[in-house]
């Protein structure tokens, strides 16, 4: 049972990661390559809330806000004149972000390692299911459950969740009956790069913060969105799960095998459904 | 002409890229005596190129910057910790006639570098990588190490395991070749100690969640962690191993597993951890005093086991070119596979001949919380193991 507990903790971890990148491939078109270099900046932007105010809270409000206004002053300055030319300028602008991106960091942090403790309200582990679980465990997958609610909520259930699909589907169509398309796509850049902050963010507590700690999350954070189907936030939910539960149990019994298992699962899918398991029709932005 | 022009500069350029192969060249004079560092100044491993660096240039700013008389250049290059780029970085260095290399960061660059030094009879100073391989019997006859061996490590987690009287240990393991011959030389020196393995799992290197296999340690009647990971996997390890307090019941050690600067990333869950320690600035004799005393004032920080280790190696490695008078690199490879270093910063280190090892003691220490101006989470020196318990008889 505790291995559930944390399968469902690693699920909606995942989830964080991903949901950016899909939710922005998804409505734009575009494969942000910068996802994992925008997560680690939030990761650092929040260790620089802690170390100022000592509250993870403060920082788990305002670091993905922060991270939103620069991805928005990206999308603004650079991304915006390319979205008609061919991906693969999208693709090698989102790649300058990542080096860009890492420069700055080096330069207003430095090499060594960042600590973001864990917060006080969920520094004590419960005992579950014969298990001592970390409440922090506990926090990410309620918060997790709660930011993939909202999501889905916002995008299939809301009237700008309306107007974003429809921009995303026929942006032509949707510019001559009244929206500003340019700033729908700047506000979903804005949330993609603030949701990838907001992983980083959950995610500081447990790992080491650190110049290379986007490079190790892309790799997962494309898996999922591969399984889940390309741009699309159910698929994205399922898929962490899938991986979430399968790297538990991977963990429980064959520790080396857990990467094994993961690609699998990849290969699975894209001989099955080459368009992911909740795939959308396709991209019009 | 434009073809004469090129076949000459091809010749050069051909002459040039041999002409460090041979003896006689070699022992001519140059202007310089210029070093290839190649480290890692990039990514997760930047900041021990950064330590290591600092390290060297202290210790030639301590010899006047001269060594046979001539001025020491050092060329930095940023081996992204990867081999290809190291290799091709230091070739071309070798190409610019760097007499010696140094470096690198991750034992994968450091072997890639071992075939270029063998290949191109140029010396190669390592003082952090630790894969065993690197200096073995009838290894590399232009590789020396001056540092620590993973192997000397695991056997201080034994000798730690019995002076601490751990029954039954669990261990975790990063899953590639060094570590997983590490473990098994652990799990088979316990045996014959008598300590129980009650389990292990190999986790995936760069593997950042732990959680499932924190939890069967905290379900085990394990009384040690065994934990042979490093680097970014060890503070991620220990993050998580102590959101559910398995440092309050159980005793977690590694051979490299916690250092000032690792510490400082795990935070409060890092006391108490024990850990091999390569170098540290508490070591209380003349030659560290000096040093840690020269370090601070000119970088304004405690010198991390990089730096300690890659001022002592070069350090060594200068004084006995010096020693040698000459200008050939045969002469310093063999004078050096026969030094002693009495004043090291640990104290006594012997070159192996026959391995180019530098046989030494090994420090194993705690994390405790320091006082000003201490870091606030300092290794404490808790065991000087000696060598005789570290290395297999080599001869």
């Amino acid at each position: 049972m505790s291995t559930i507990v944390i399968g469902l903790s690693l699920s909606f971890l995942l989830f964080l990661l991903a949901a950016g990148l899909t939710l922005i491939f998804g409505m734009l078109g575009v494969i942000n390559f910068a996802h994992g270099a925008l997560y680690m900046l939030g990761a650092y932007v929040c260790y620089q809330i802690v170390h100022w105010t000592g509250s993870f809270w403060i920082g788990l409000a305002f670091a993905p806000l922060v991270v939103a206004a620069l991805g928005a002053a990206m999308e603004v300055v650079t991304l915006r004149p390319v979205y008609n030319r061919d991906h693969i300028y999208q693709l090698l602008l989102t790649f300058g972000f990542i080096l860009v991106i890492e420069e700055s960091v080096r330069l207003i942090w430095g090499l060594d390692y960042k600590q973001v403790p864990t917060p006080d309200l969920f520094s004590q582990p419960i005992a579950l299911f014969g298990s001592q679980i970390p409440s922090y465990r506990l926090f990410i997958i309620g918060f997790g459950a709660l930011v993939s609610v909202l999501l889905f909520l916002l995008l299939d259930r809301s009237k700008l969740g309306m107007v974003i699909r429809a921009a995303s589907s026929d942006s032509e169509m949707a510019q001559t009956l009244g929206v500003d398309v340019a700033k729908v796509r700047t506000a979903v850049f804005a949330l993609g790069s603030g949701l990838a902050a907001l992983g980083g963010v959950v995610a500081a507590p447990l790992v080491p913060i650190e110049l290379g700690m986007g490079f190790s999350v892309i790799i997962d954070c494309f898996v999922v969105v591969i399984i889940g189907g390309l741009g699309n936030i159910k698929g994205a939910i399922f898929a962490a799960l899938l991986l979430g539960m399968a790297r538990a149990a991977g963990f429980t019994y064959a520790p080396e095998w857990v990467e094994l298992i993961t690609f699998v699962l990849l290969i699975v899918t894209l001989m099955t459904r080459p368009s992911g398991l909740f795939s959308r029709k396709g991209r019009a932005a | 002409m434009h073809r004469r022009t090129f076949l000459l500069s091809s010749a050069g350029a051909a002459l040039s890229a041999f002409a460090p192969a041979t003896g006689v060249l070699a022992a001519d004079e140059p202007a310089d005596f210029h070093i290839a560092g190649i480290l890692a100044f990039s990514g997760a491993y930047g900041i021990i190129g950064k330590d290591m660096r600092q390290g060297v240039e202290l210790a030639i700013a301590d010899r006047g910057g001269k060594v046979l008389g001539k001025p020491i250049r050092v060329s930095w290059e940023d081996d992204e910790t990867k081999p290809q780029p190291a290799v091709q970085k230091a070739t071309r260095l070798l190409a610019g006639g760097a007499q010696m290399m140094f470096g690198a960061v991750g034992s994968a660059s450091t072997l890639a570098l071992q075939g270029l030094a063998d290949q191109r009879k140029i010396p190669l100073l390592v003082t952090i990588s630790a894969d065993d391989k690197i200096t073995r019997p009838n290894g590399s006859r232009y590789t020396f190490r001056t540092s620590n061996t993973l192997g000397m490590e695991i056997r201080m987690c034994i000798e730690f395991a019995k002076v601490k009287g751990l029954k039954k240990i669990y261990g975790v393991t990063a899953d590639y070749q060094a570590t997983r011959d590490g473990w098994e030389l652990f799990a088979a020196e316990a045996k014959k100690a008598g300590i129980a393995i009650v389990g292990n799992d190999y986790a995936p290197l760069g593997n950042r969640d732990y959680s499932v296999i924190v939890d069967k340690m905290a379900k085990s009647d394990a009384d040690g962690i065994a934990v042979i990971v490093t680097g970014n996997d060890a503070v991620t390890f220990l993050k998580q191993s102590g959101q559910v307090g398995l440092n309050k019941s159980k005793t977690q050690f590694g051979p490299v597993l916690q250092d000032e600067t690792l510490a400082a990333a795990v935070g409060p869950a890092a006391v108490g951890v024990y850990s091999g320690v390569r170098y540290h600035f508490t070591v209380d004799n003349p030659a560290n005093k000096k040093f840690v005393e020269a370090y601070r004032a000119k970088y304004n920080e405690w010198p991390s086991s990089f730096a300690g280790e890659a001022y002592d190696g070069i350090s060594w490695w200068l004084d006995v070119v010096e020693s040698t008078k000459s200008w050939d690199r045969e002469t310093w490879v063999d004078a050096f596979a026969k030094s002693t270093r009495e004043n090291s910063l640990e104290g006594k280190k012997v070159m192996r001949g026959c391995d180019h090892q530098a046989a030494q003691v090994g420090l194993w220490g705690v994390v405790t919380e320091g006082q000003a101006p201490l870091p606030p989470l300092t290794m404490k020196i808790t065991d000087v193991f000696d060598a005789s318990k570290l290395f297999d008889v080599c001869s």
